[in-house]
């Protein structure tokens, strides 16, 4: 315990001098995290001893290999995953399974093909948000879903989208639960340059409109992108057993404007940082990617 | 548009050469048998003769309409009745490891009972043999769907099941917008088995129980009465009927399932 302690500590610190319009306070920390799946071959240990602390209104990316861990890593978080040791609290409370406190983007979208665009956000809404009214709910669906641009899609079915539309009807689903904590799994990944600005555009509306108190843990491959929207990057080692390699800080200021801070040398720099990190590992495995 | 046209064109065509072969192998076993099994063209008189006033309902005088709507009536209370039963139990049995662990001897002992067995164990409990026919027919409707149904709901891919979980959907909620929607497929087919096992039972069913049905009108008025032209008719309108019924369900079956 009393090492965690001293990494929120300082923590805080760097954090403070990042941004100091934030009082931070622990949204996740990660201790000593373990996962090994049984296979058949016998146990694979996927992630080993991982500690991360995130703070309340942090945005932070993980990026690595394919197959390193980081969708277990966010399993984990989300309580999808069960750590073979260690533990996950996020909140405030030790993670035992998901909760609508921690809304999802899943990796391969994971919407409900028998039910249309709306209704697969609809019943989320539903579900995660008792209190409010049917016409609340409804409204909320219906923003949400002009936001990632598919209200004229709403009937559809799942099977009838493409990629990058049911991966925006998955963020939509996510942002429209509201949650403290939104865990994000390659959110971006399907879609086109341009959609990606818009939406890296709503993820950050959505968390300045919550006076940037809510908590993003990201998976991406996209360097740029990681720059772009977070607060840290955390570079993660290849597995089996893989570890966190590296924390990279972004010192850029927000609200950060995407044609501008490519000149920046603060980007530059960083965006070096990290792929120097990723590609000296490079091998032809990458490519299937 | 005009590929389907030609699809449809062509099993038209090779149904009407099944046709032809059935009649003309029945008409050349009727020649064999010196019109001890009455020629296709025979059976359309017989068939015509029995379709005269098929409502009639007379007390001692009943249509084959009539008694073909009491036989459905039976296998659909039987049915419906086991049905209700087997897919709720379906539901149980497909998510909790430890009920299907439980049940699955006793399903595996009583399934393999032919149909015929639980007639007079329906006859003692009941008293009364309608009520021993849809009693039959209700316990060989249970399994197939049971079977089925469980199948389906211990297969939920774990990627709908998380979403339930991460949005925290309710039992009521998770029941009927996750399991029931991604099991009703493998429900239909459970479904279709049954009603195809309850339509053949039926008509052993009423051989034993007597009273107003197909199964009872083959045996009193087509064997007893000696006229195997009625049994010929009856075979035929039994088998029309299950091939109508099986086609019911395979509709509904193709109409819930879904493009993942
Ligand atoms: N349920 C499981 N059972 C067995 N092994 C698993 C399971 N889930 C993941 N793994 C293994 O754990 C490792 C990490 O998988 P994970 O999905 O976390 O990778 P990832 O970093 O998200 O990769 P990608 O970038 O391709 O999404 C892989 O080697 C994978 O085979
Ligand atoms: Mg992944």
């Amino acid at each position: 315990m009393s090492t965690t302690t001293t990494k929120i500590a300082t923590q805080d610190i760097a954090d403070s001098i990042l941004d100091p319009v934030l009082t931070p306070s622990t949204a996740i920390s990660i201790n000593n995290v373990t996962v090994s799946f049984k296979t058949p071959k016998g146990a694979y240990t996927a992630v080993k001893e991982i500690s991360l602390t995130v703070q309340k209104g942090e945005i932070v990316s993980l990026i690595g290999h394919s197959g390193c861990g980081k969708s277990t890593l966010m399993g984990t978080i989300s309580g999808m995953v069960k750590p073979s040791q260690g533990e996950v609290i996020a909140n405030g409370k030790r993670v035992a399974g998901p909760g609508p406190d921690r809304g999802i983007v899943f990796q391969n979208y994971s919407l409900l093909p028998w039910l249309s665009v709306y209704r697969n956000i609809y019943e989320a809404v539903d579900s995660a948000l008792k209190d409010l009214s049917k016409a609340e709910k409804k409204e909320l669906v219906e923003r949400n879903l002009k936001t990632v641009h598919l209200w004229d899609h709403k009937d559809k079915l799942p099977g009838q989208l493409s990629g990058g539309m049911k991966q925006r009807v998955a963020i939509a689903r996510a942002f429209a639960i509201n949650p403290t904590i939104l865990l994000l799994d390659e959110p971006f990944g399907a879609l086109d340059a341009l959609t990606k600005s818009n939406m890296h555009v709503e993820l950050l509306k959505l968390w300045n409109l919550d006076n940037r108190e809510k908590t993003i843990v990201m998976v991406t491959h996209d360097i740029e992108e990681a720059i772009f929207l977070s607060d840290r990057v955390v570079v993660m080692n290849d597995g089996p057993a893989a570890t966190i390699k590296e924390i990279v800080s972004v010192p850029l200021a927000r609200p950060r404007n995407k044609k501008d801070i490519v000149h920046d040398p603060v980007y530059m720099n960083t965006h070096d940082k990290l792929l120097n990190l990723l590609i000296d590992k490079f091998s032809i495995d990458d490519i299937k990617e | 548009m005009k590929a389907k046209a030609i699809k449809i064109g062509w099993s038209v065509v090779y149904f009407a050469a099944g046709m032809l072969l059935l009649l003309g192998m029945w008409d050349m076993v009727s020649r064999l048998t010196k019109g001890e099994i009455p020629s296709p063209i025979a059976t359309w008189g017989t068939f015509k003769e029995v379709m005269t006033n098929p409502f009639q309902n007379d007390p001692d005088n009943k249509g084959i309409g009539i008694k073909l709507l009491s036989s459905l009536a039976r296998v659909g209370i039987g049915f419906g009745l086991g049905s209700l039963i087997a897919i709720p139990l379906g539901f149980v049995l497909g998510s909790s490891r430890i009920a299907m662990n439980i049940i699955n001897p006793i399903v595996q002992i009583l399934r393999p009972v032919s149909p015929l067995a639980w007639f007079p164990l329906g006859l003692a409990i009941f008293q009364d043999s309608p009520k021993a026919s849809i009693f039959m027919i209700f316990i060989c409707s249970l399994w197939p769907t049971l079977i089925n149904t469980s199948f389906g709901v211990s297969n939920i891919p774990q990627d709908h099941k998380n979403v339930g979980k991460a949005f925290g959907f309710s039992v009521w909620k998770y029941i009927t917008k996750i399991m029931l929607p991604y099991s009703l497929p493998h429900i239909f087919t459970g479904l279709r088995l049954s009603i195809g096992v309850a339509w053949m039972v039926i008509v052993a069913g009423e051989m034993l129980s007597g009273g107003i049905g197909l199964g009872y009108f083959v045996w009193e008025e087509g064997f007893n009465g000696g006229s195997v032209g009625k049994i010929l008719v009856a075979i035929l309108i039994i088998g029309t009927v299950g091939l109508l019924l099986d086609r019911l369900f395979t509709g509904l079956q193709k109409r819930f399932t879904y493009v993942v």
